[in-house]
């Protein structure tokens, strides 16, 4: 067999409309994952239950030590048994939800121990309180010192939502392999696939060093 | 000098649109010394570097005892040209400013890893080898520190035996004296010493003028990438021809003074 | 939902046999993914433009595109130029194949780190560049590129289950198969998943110790 690449050139239109479902599920699943990681990061701060910090700690670990296809896994067949009946797209973007959270909690815990303590003096001594200080004060400066590494999620998050083809949503890895069960010519729609992936990925990747680049500049 | 044992002729090396040396040439005689003073960027460091091709010269060429260091302007190096290059840079030893002592070996393990890798030198002969150049710079007792614990001054004689170790032909010192404590110079330049005594070729970057004075054979005058003048050391500091040394000298003297110790950097 | 505790006596030992062939697979990618990795970092800081180039295009190409991709592409393409390779080693290949991108980007930090006197130093006594590299630059980076290569070989840990898409008998496959004959998946997915949490534990246990062995000799820079 010799490599055609107009099978190649055929195949492109539908993948551009899988990498369009791609980008949705990487998006959708990195702002759900971005709130839940807030909201635990918020809650790490605000409270001093010995056992809620110990929980998060075991999931934090357990995400970060475990396969995030086994996570997928675990949700999308489990959710049945337990008389949840959620869809491939709910059970994918929970799972890549909570896989991503664990991650950011991370990211956000470094973003929050560069705020100066400062300013916590600060915002208290004009009155500031409870979610006031944190949505005005602590959290922007929090997510701003955070931009870097959170770009760096979102191409983890992008390339992890190729994962979500073994559980049947059919985003642009899911449709390759659809175009290439029916033409037999697997190299040339992986190839497509491959291309279209590296230009998503690294065009974030690239944008996140610029990004850096120029925090680095406003630092002086 | 007659005996020509170094010869740096004709270097010339630019850094981008700065040129460090303009056509510079230099000869060393055997069992020579030569220190080279100027004012700091003047192209002392590229020469010394150039000496053992570590920073290859855009344009020059450098013969050791009549044969080949380095020639260019020259295409691509062939393995043997690297081969042969190696080997003459094992039998040139180099003492850095910032000691480059190694961190991860012991003090007689920094003396002996070169031995070994370049040389081929078995264990044993390395480690005997070692334990006299430890003890010609007075670091028999250290032969097992590693060099965290060892004073600047000590780095220094360390970095000094790991040359001596390779049985050098040459010596080129970039500073050796200048990142260490006022009062561990002494030490560094009492080995120094030594080494001019028994007759070791060295090529030395200092800002020491007495040190200069006691043991070189010929002071070297640089400034803005070409010699200005050279000479015996008593001739050249008491009666320098040239403008420009004078007003190295005058400098020299003057912020060397105590009071004026803040503003000692040439 | 009640747990059946008898799945994990029926079909433990299958999935151990799982488990250790995760193990061995992971074991011989990084074992072929290392070297690559160094390979890759010495090649990336040559001054040959072909060799850092290439280097360099294959570093960013493997780290901007998901490893089931290249899973994939791999399995499809070796037997497109004729070489017919079981499933295992088509899996091995791409693992180390995707680690050493990861690898060189750590070793390529460590390198970086080591103050460039270090390997002048080396290069001045007549060291070749290799042997400056082995016996100066990088046992002094080996401090610095420990914890991040201790990541690395972690997350090759956790990808090696996308290995099951190719249809290799690994953990995850293995699981996958057990959960079709039994129909309790949490049984089959929270086994592994609790022995792939005690592998990733373990490694990092053991690489720490390894860790505070190296870092006892005084590695850092001269004051
Ligand atoms: N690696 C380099 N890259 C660019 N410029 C350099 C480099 N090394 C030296 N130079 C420049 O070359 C000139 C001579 O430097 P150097 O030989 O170090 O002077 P000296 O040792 O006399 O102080 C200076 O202007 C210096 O800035
Ligand atoms: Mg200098």
């Amino acid at each position: 067999m010799k490599f055609d690449i107009s099978y190649t050139i055929d195949a492109l239109p539908r993948l551009l409309e899988g990498a369009l479902v791609t980008l949705q599920v990487t998006l959708v699943g990195f702002v759900l994952s971005l709130s839940l990681a807030t909201a635990l990061t918020v809650m790490r701060e605000a409270n001093n239950v010995r056992w809620a910090h110990r929980a998060l700690a075991v999931y934090i670990s357990f995400i970060r030590g475990t396969p995030l296809l086994v996570q997928i896994f675990l949700i999308y067949y489990v959710s049945p048994v337990i008389g949840l009946d959620i869809g491939p797209y709910t059970a994918g973007i929970l799972a890549i939800t909570l896989n991503s959270a664990a991650f950011v909690v991370e990211i956000l815990r470094g973003g929050l121990a560069s705020v100066p303590s400062g300013q916590f003096e600060a915002a208290s001594a004009l009155g500031l309180k409870g979610p006031a200080l944190w949505g005005k004060v602590i959290l922007p400066q929090t997510f701003i010192a955070s931009v870097p590494p959170l770009v760096n999620e979102f191409t983890q998050v992008l390339k992890a939502s190729a994962l979500l083809s073994t559980i049947t949503i059919v985003e642009l890895m899911r449709v390759s392999q659809q175009i290439f069960s029916r033409n037999y010519h697997p190299v040339e729609v992986l190839l497509g696939t491959f291309i279209l992936y590296f230009l998503m990925c690294f065009a974030v990747s690239r944008s996140a060093a610029l990004i850096e680049a120029k925090l680095e500049l406003r630092r002086g | 000098m007659a005996d020509k044992y170094l010869e740096l002729i004709g270097i010339t090396t630019r850094f981008g649109d700065v040129e460090a040396l303009q056509g510079v040439s230099l000869s060393v005689a055997r069992g020579e010394v030569v220190c080279l003073i100027g004012p700091s960027g003047c192209g002392k460091s590229t020469l010394l570097r150039a000496a053992n091709w570590l920073t290859p010269p855009n344009e020059g060429t450098v013969r050791l005892d009549g044969s080949v260091v380095g020639h260019a302007p020259q295409g691509r190096a062939t393995a043997a040209q690297i081969r042969a290059l190696n080997g003459h840079r094992a039998r040139i030893g180099m003492v850095f400013q910032q000691f480059n002592v190694w961190p991860h070996l012991t003090a007689l393990e920094n003396v002996v890893r070169a031995q070994m890798v370049v040389l081929r030198r078995d264990k044993s002969e390395a480690e005997a080898k070692a334990r006299q150049a430890l003890a010609d710079v007075g670091l028999s007792d250290k032969m097992d520190a590693w060099p965290e614990r060892l004073s600047g001054g000590q780095k220094q004689r360390l970095a000094i035996a790991r040359t001596l170790a390779m049985d050098p032909v040459l010596m080129l010192m970039d500073e050796p004296t200048s990142a260490l404590d006022p009062e561990l110079v002494a030490e560094v330049l009492a080995v120094l010493q030594r080494l001019a005594e028994i007759q070791m070729t060295m090529l030395i970057v200092t800002h020491e003028l007495g040190f200069a004075m006691r043991v070189a054979d010929r002071i070297v005058f640089m400034e803005a990438g070409g010699i200005v003048e050279q000479g015996p050391p008593q001739e050249l500091l008491s009666n320098p021809r040239t403008d420009r040394l004078k007003a190295f000298l005058d400098k020299l003297s003057l912020t060397t003074l105590p009071k004026d110790r803040e503003h000692a950097e040439i | 939902m009640t747990l059946d505790l008898t799945i994990f006596v029926d079909y433990g030992p299958r999935i151990l046999l799982g488990f250790w062939m995760t193990i061995k697979i992971v074991v011989l990618a990084i074992s072929l993914g290392l070297p690559f990795g160094v390979v890759l970092a010495l090649a990336r800081r040559s001054r040959l433009r072909v060799l850092s180039w290439s280097a360099l295009a294959f570093i960013e190409i493997f780290r901007n595109t998901p490893f089931i991709i290249q899973v994939f592409l791999i399995y499809y393409v070796l037997p497109f130029y004729g070489l017919r390779l079981p499933a295992e080693q088509v899996g091995v290949l791409a693992l180390a194949a995707f680690g050493s991108a990861y690898f060189a980007e750590v070793i390529r930090g460590g390198i970086d780190a080591v103050p460039s006197g270090q390997l002048e130093s080396a290069r001045a006594i007549g060291m070749s560049d290799l042997q400056a590299m082995r016996h100066i630059v990088l046992p002094q980076s080996l401090a610095i590129i420990l914890p991040p290569l201790t990541n690395q070989m972690l997350s090759l840990i956790k990808e090696s289950a996308i290995l099951s898409t190719i249809t290799v008998q690994e953990m995850t496959m293995t699981a996958l198969r057990v959960q079709g004959e039994t129909f309790r998946p949490f049984e089959a997915f929270i086994m592994i998943a609790l022995l792939y949490w005690l592998l990733n534990e373990v490694v990092a246990i053991a690489m720490r110790a390894l860790e505070r062995r190296w870092t006892t000799k005084p590695v850092e820079g001269e004051a």
